[in-house]
């Protein structure tokens, strides 16, 4: 009795629907709430509101502020991060095709200047319209950004630009990676799939310049700042080419790489001990696959240095091995934890010291680093913490970097974060930035 | 004497249905439980061979703090109660737009289901390690096992009430250490053979937590589950799922469930 009145009266509700099934039929159930039913209204007009257009636009407004903890007696500034910035993201789906935007426009306060970035401008699509053999091919042409390989934060095949002075500064993810204006072409077949990339102008990486960060320069044996550029004659014009061929066999995730190139950042230097883009080749392998309750995996690469075959030429970066292992799990719910293990072998380091203008300064023969990593999701997923730590035991030296992201709503999001540098010599990969270290906290506000 | 006549036939109303409720009782018995929670499975997550749907969520918390959640479904069965490919293409909030989740389910209990995750932002394919399949999809109150669905050989279900429209099952899990609930009761639609509410509860038979069906419609033949809701009972806040534009089978190629939909989208199934 009681329940079918019960069952009555939320029919009575729902009565507008059609073919309504199921009758609530606990007492519990009968305390949903006014709220409740409003917030289906409220879903109503939101759909109502939606409009059915093949063109979507999006962006954000963000405000960032980063300080260094130490000072850095290369550079007369506290300042490590100044950002006002404006994202515009505009997508226009066309029949089996999409053209896509992302620019930012931000007023970088470090430098004072007002900057632009276009991370994408491009069209995407299959190619089926090119007869029927086209089916099996996609193509992305455009200005975008571009990532494989399966380091998280280490790169040993990944050689798409990169942009460390924001990776340091504690700018989002993103901006760890640079768009390139570049032609991806993607095959699929039965027996391996093929991603062709080719960049007809070679785009290096933003790296550590003297603009925002000090850095070591063996000539003078100490941290250096002058924000330097890289003369337009060294800096080179020609294409770079990135091939990645993959498979999955089972549940392992099987991928081949080759890249033919430049050196991303200038390393090399001219005769006059200017810096350049030395020719670079890589050729690796990676595989990915669930083990335990977590995923292993493991990447290879060699850094064919062109222009040294043999290591002689202290100009010209050494060729390397670089190998990577690493292991991800979840260790409770809602909290992640990974391990890797990253070795760099420069090939020939004697012929290297023997030849080298600095050989105290150069780098181990085998450079080890280990990072760590754990990330914790809590409330919801609305606050994010992610703590991620690499460590040289052959440098002694490492960089600890945490980030807190909240965002209970899908209006704002606020960040704040440290980015920390350490070790015992002021040559070594990461101790040469103990003066980097920074703090930052940021908010972005969607619009 | 209308009211003696009322008594009585209350009385004999009230002996009849006692004693169709000691009938019942063997009748219970007869209940195939497994037939039965095999059956709800294929209905709530097998329809035809594969499906799509558009899905809108609306989280709300505690504080009354609304969020929303936009994105396609995209399924294919390999069998029916067994392996299943799935892809979630995301179209809000601004945050998660263009990402892409997908998902390689496996019947197989021993056996994580494969996952990865495309950030377009990065353009970063990244696999996920098998997770706790009982934390919020999302961020909604929505765990990844209500919307994958939970492998019914992971509880022993009993019978506890047959009534007219559902039939009542008790759940409790195998491995408890592997779950936040005691045990579960889930009413099944004896129509539609959907699971239209489910209420976990805890050891000390708190009820915290409650998934329900609101609305069910027929979609093409297959009674769908176009309106649903699940409450944290325990601190408050709900999220409301919404399906629209529901369809069955489609004829989604295999191909569609591949890393090539991560980048690029397949804009005929999803538009």
């Amino acid at each position: 009795m009681r329940r079918s009145s019960l069952s009555l009266a939320i029919v009575a509700i729902l009565l507008t629907v059609p073919m309504f099934y199921s009758g609530e039929s606990t007492a519990q159930e009968a305390q949903t709430s006014g709220d409740e039913w409003d917030a289906w209204d409220e879903f109503d007009e939101f759909e109502k509101s939606e409009q059915i257009s093949p063109f979507t636009w999006a962006g954000f407004g963000e405000i960032a502020v980063g300080q260094r903890i130490n000072t850095d007696p290369a550079l007369n500034t506290d300042k490590t991060l100044r950002d006002l910035r404006v994202q515009l993201q505009a997508d226009y789906t066309l029949e089996a095709s999409t053209l896509a935007f992302r620019g930012d426009l931000y007023y970088d306060g470090v430098l004072d200047s007002v900057k632009v970035q276009i991370r994408e401008a491009a069209w995407q699509g299959n190619l089926a319209f090119l007869g029927d053999w086209g089916r099996r091919f996609d193509a992305k042409i455009g200005q975008q950004v571009l990532t494989w390989g399966t380091g998280d934060y280490v790169f040993l095949n990944d050689m798409f630009p990169k942009d460390y002075q924001s990776f340091f500064a504690g700018r989002d993810d993103e901006y760890l990676k640079a768009p390139s204006l570049s032609a991806k072409l993607s095959g699929f077949f039965d027996w391996v799939n093929v991603d062709l990339v080719v960049t007809p102008r070679f785009e290096p990486d933003n790296g550590i310049t003297g603009e925002y960060f000090s850095f070591f320069n063996p000539q003078f044996g100490m941290n250096v700042a002058p924000a330097f550029d890289v003369l337009d004659s060294n800096e080179p014009d020609n294409a770079e080419w990135a091939l990645r061929m993959y498979q999955t066999v089972g549940q392992t995730e099987l991928a081949f790489y080759g890249y033919r190139g430049y050196n991303k950042t200038p390393m090399a230097a001219d005769e006059q001990g200017l810096p350049r883009y030395s020719r670079l080749n890589v050729w690796g392998a990676s595989a990915v696959k669930p083990l335990g309750p977590g995923l292993a995996k493991v990447e290879y690469a060699y850094h064919d240095s062109m222009e040294d075959d043999d290591g002689t030429n202290p100009l010209v970066p050494n060729s390397q091995h670089r190998f990577l292992v690493g292991y991800e799990q979840e260790l409770v719910a809602n909290l992640t934890g990974s391990v890797q293990w990253y070795a760099e072998h420069i090939v020939d380091h004697d012929v290297l010291l023997a030849n080298s203008y600095w050989p105290q300064y150069e780098q181990e023969e085998s450079r080890h680093v280990v990072t760590t990593q754990l990330m914790y999701r809590a409330l919801r997923q609305t606050l994010t913490l992610n703590w991620f730590n690499f460590y040289s035991p052959t440098d002694s030296d490492g960089y600890m970097k945490f980030r807190a992201t909240y965002s209970p709503v899908d209006e704002w999001q606020i960040n704040g974060g440290a980015n920390l540098f350490y070790g015992d010599e002021p040559h070594t990969f990461y101790s040469q930035f103990k003066d980097a270290s920074n703090v930052y906290a940021s908010f972005r506000y969607f619009y | 004497m209308k009211l003696t006549q009322f008594a009585k036939s209350t009385l004999a109303a009230t002996i009849l249905a006692v004693t169709s409720l000691t009938i019942l009782t063997p009748a219970m018995a007869e209940v195939d439980v497994d037939q039965l929670i095999r059956q709800a499975e294929k209905a709530a997550y097998y329809a035809g061979s594969d499906g799509r749907s558009d899905a809108r969520m609306m989280i709300v918390d505690s504080q009354g703090r609304k969020q929303l959640r936009q994105f396609t479904i995209l399924r294919k069965d390999v069998e029916d109660n067994g392996d299943q490919k799935m892809m979630v293409f995301f179209s809000r909030p601004t945050d998660v737009k263009d990402t892409v989740f997908r998902v390689e389910k496996h019947a197989d209990t021993n056996v994580d289901d494969d996952r990865w995750l495309y950030l377009p932002a990065l353009d970063l394919v990244k696999r996920i390690s098998a997770g706790d399949k009982r934390t919020s999809f999302v961020g909604s109150h929505f765990f990844y096992e209500d919307v994958s669905g939970r492998a019914v050989s992971q509880d022993d279900f009993s019978l506890v009430e047959e009534n007219t429209e559902r039939y009542v099952l008790k759940a409790v899990p195998k491995e408890p250490g592997s779950v936040e609930f005691a045990y579960y009761v889930v009413e099944i639609d004896k129509a539609t053979s959907l699971p239209v509410l489910i209420n976990f509860y805890k050891s000390d038979d708190t009820n915290y937590r409650r998934v329900e069906s609101v609305q069910v419609n027929e979609v093409q033949g297959f009674p769908t589950v176009l309106r649903s809701k699940v409450s944290d009972l325990a601190n408050g806040g709900y999220t409301l799922m919404e399906f629209r534009g529901s369809e069955y089978n489609v004829g989604l190629p295999d191909d569609v469930f591949t890393e090539r939909s991560l980048r690029n989208p397949p804009v005929q199934w999803i538009k």
